[in-house]
């Protein structure tokens, strides 16, 4: 292992204090210092957004936190879940009276830590809604859309989804609009090297020097299939071809698009694959609309790239477009 | 039969199993998902270590006391898991000083299912489910000389070679079921870890 830190087990909270004096927009929150929420507080009247999951992914989860974003985030280990409790205190934190959506990446102790979360939190009357993102088209078929995971489309769905519940609407309405992001939108991702866990201090797989795996997970979960690195316009190619049959693209259609690096590949790299996506995409008369490219949502230092595609309507574009402001990213 | 002080002298042993089985246990998991089931398991043991002093004179409280211990060591899926069966288990004891083999296997019975309800696994997927589920079966068909421990390693060995050339259905693992055929569940694994040391 060669990593730049301290001590492996004070991995997340040194990152998490360091994240802090950086951006004292956000503070580390609740028993332990596992949730981040706006210095500022809730926004009074507004629909609360809650996330979590685990550490080794920024900017997500905990990076888009912040005006017409998220309101909280609720911090695992790396790789791992965040814990109940400060599940229950990302929710308080992003309560301001009006509902909390919880908004998260479709994983086992994600899902259970919230919904426990839930549970005890409706007991006090809180107000909760549940939106899983379920992006990652290599982690479950079509036939099972609901058991995927949730990769780097989490960023388009938090954005529109913040961008929404700042206009004032209701937990149901913010609740929908994160569901019609959700399932708007498809992502797949290939890994040419691993990353390492720091509290085990070992590869999360081994791949050889020459080889990529397609449909690789953002913890390393193993893909598709694993063989010769290929040059980076098939690449993109093949990427598209599993995301866009499950979007049903026509001529004049409008779609996002986030070219993501995994960690370690280079934006050179990552404008090589966009390079090719946006002609593939343009030939089929579709028009890409705030295009992102760079690092969104990172798998440590693994290196590789994940595609995400949404497919737009006048309201999903509006609330792409709308003013949002976090560590990581600002649209203005 | 399980009480008080059995309970509380098998802890030191579970902790230091956990420790040990971790990289292993992080190797196998690396194969299927994210490669951190040890490091829980190792993060788990390190809280419940702690409490250990300080451990209430009941079954209830002690497995309580568990229970608080891995919810606070981790909210990955396993560590959850594990913090669902201690806090059954809790509810389960209330009111009792000891559990015999039929105690046993009802409460592993109650366990199965209300670790089933919560994670969304089905018996047959391929996970430590299935292995407990075999121990609770195994418990109840028992006759009352036999030695529970044995008992309880003999069934997660069963259960591991009944599905060793099956493949695991759930978890990103459905994607390439095929190639875990062979494979031994990583979840499985720890349960027999577990077993072994206690």
């Amino acid at each position: 292992m060669k990593k730049i830190l301290n001590d492996p087990d004070a991995y997340v909270d040194e990152m998490l204090d360091g994240l802090c004096l950086a951006h004292p927009e956000l503070q580390r929150r609740g028993d332990g210092g596992r949730v981040i929420a706006r210095s500022r507080g809730a926004v009074p009247g507004k629909v609360g957004i809650a996330t979590g999951g685990g550490s080794g992914h920024l900017p997500v989860f905990l990076g888009y936190v912040g005006e017409g974003l998220l309101d909280s985030c609720a911090v695992g280990n790396v790789f791992a879940g965040p814990r109940m409790d400060d599940c229950i205190e990302a929710m308080r934190e992003a309560d301001a009276g009006a509902g909390v959506l919880q908004l998260y990446g479709n994983y086992g102790g994600d899902r259970m830590n919230f919904d426990m979360a839930a549970e005890m939190l409706e007991l006090e009357g809180m107000q909760i809604a549940s939106v899983r993102v379920c992006d990652d088209v290599a982690s479950a078929p079509v036939t099972e859309r609901e058991k995927r995971r949730g990769v780097a489309g989490l960023v388009f769905v938090y954005k529109a989804a913040g961008a929404k519940a700042a206009t004032g609407a209701t937990l149901d309405e913010v609740a929908a609009l994160a569901r019609k992001a959700n399932d708007a939108c498809r992502s797949i991702g290939v890994a040419l090297s691993p990353c390492v866990v720091p509290e085990s201090g070992k590869p999360s797989f081994t791949i050889e020097d020459s080889e990529v795996e397609f449909g690789m997970g953002i913890h390393g979960e193993p893909g598709i299939w694993r063989g010769p690195l290929k040059r980076a316009d098939a690449l993109a190619d093949e990427m598209l071809a599993h995301l866009l049959p499950e979007l049903a693209l026509a001529r004049g259609d409008r779609v996002a698009v986030l070219v993501n690096s995994l960690g370690a590949t280079p934006a050179e790299e990552l404008y090589i694959l966009y390079r090719r996506v946006a002609a593939v995409l343009g030939a089929e008369g579709v028009t890409i609309v705030r295009p992102l490219v760079g690092r969104y949502a990172t798998s440590m230092e693994m290196a590789g790239a994940s595609l995400s595609v949404m497919k737009l309507d006048a309201e999903l574009e509006a609330m792409l477009a709308a003013p949002a402001d976090c560590p990581f990213w600002s649209v203005r | 039969m399980i009480d008080v002080n059995r309970l509380t002298a098998a802890i030191p042993r579970w902790c230091a199993a956990m420790h040990a089985a971790a990289p292993e246990l992080n190797e196998l998991d690396g194969r299927l998902g994210d490669a951190d089931l040890g490091v829980t398991l190792d993060k788990c043991a390190t809280l419940i270590a702690q409490a250990q002093p300080e451990l209430p004179d009941s079954l209830e409280g002690i497995f309580k006391r568990l229970a608080q211990a891995s919810a606070k060591a981790s909210g990955s899926s396993f560590g959850t898991l594990l913090t669902v069966a201690f806090m059954t288990a809790g509810k389960r004891c209330a009111g009792t000083q000891a559990l015999g083999r039929a105690d046993l296997a009802t409460l592993l019975g109650e366990v199965v299912a209300t670790l089933s309800a919560r994670g969304g696994a089905n018996l047959g997927d391929k996970t430590v489910l299935d292995a407990l589920q075999a121990v609770h079966l195994a418990m109840a068909d028992a006759s009352e000389e036999e030695d529970l421990r044995r008992i309880a390693i003999d069934a997660v060995g069963e259960a591991l070679d009944a599905f060793r050339d099956k493949p695991n259905r759930i978890g990103r693992a459905r994607m390439f079921a095929d190639k875990t055929i062979g494979m031994d569940d990583p979840g499985m694994v720890a349960l027999k870890r577990m077993v072994e040391s206690i």
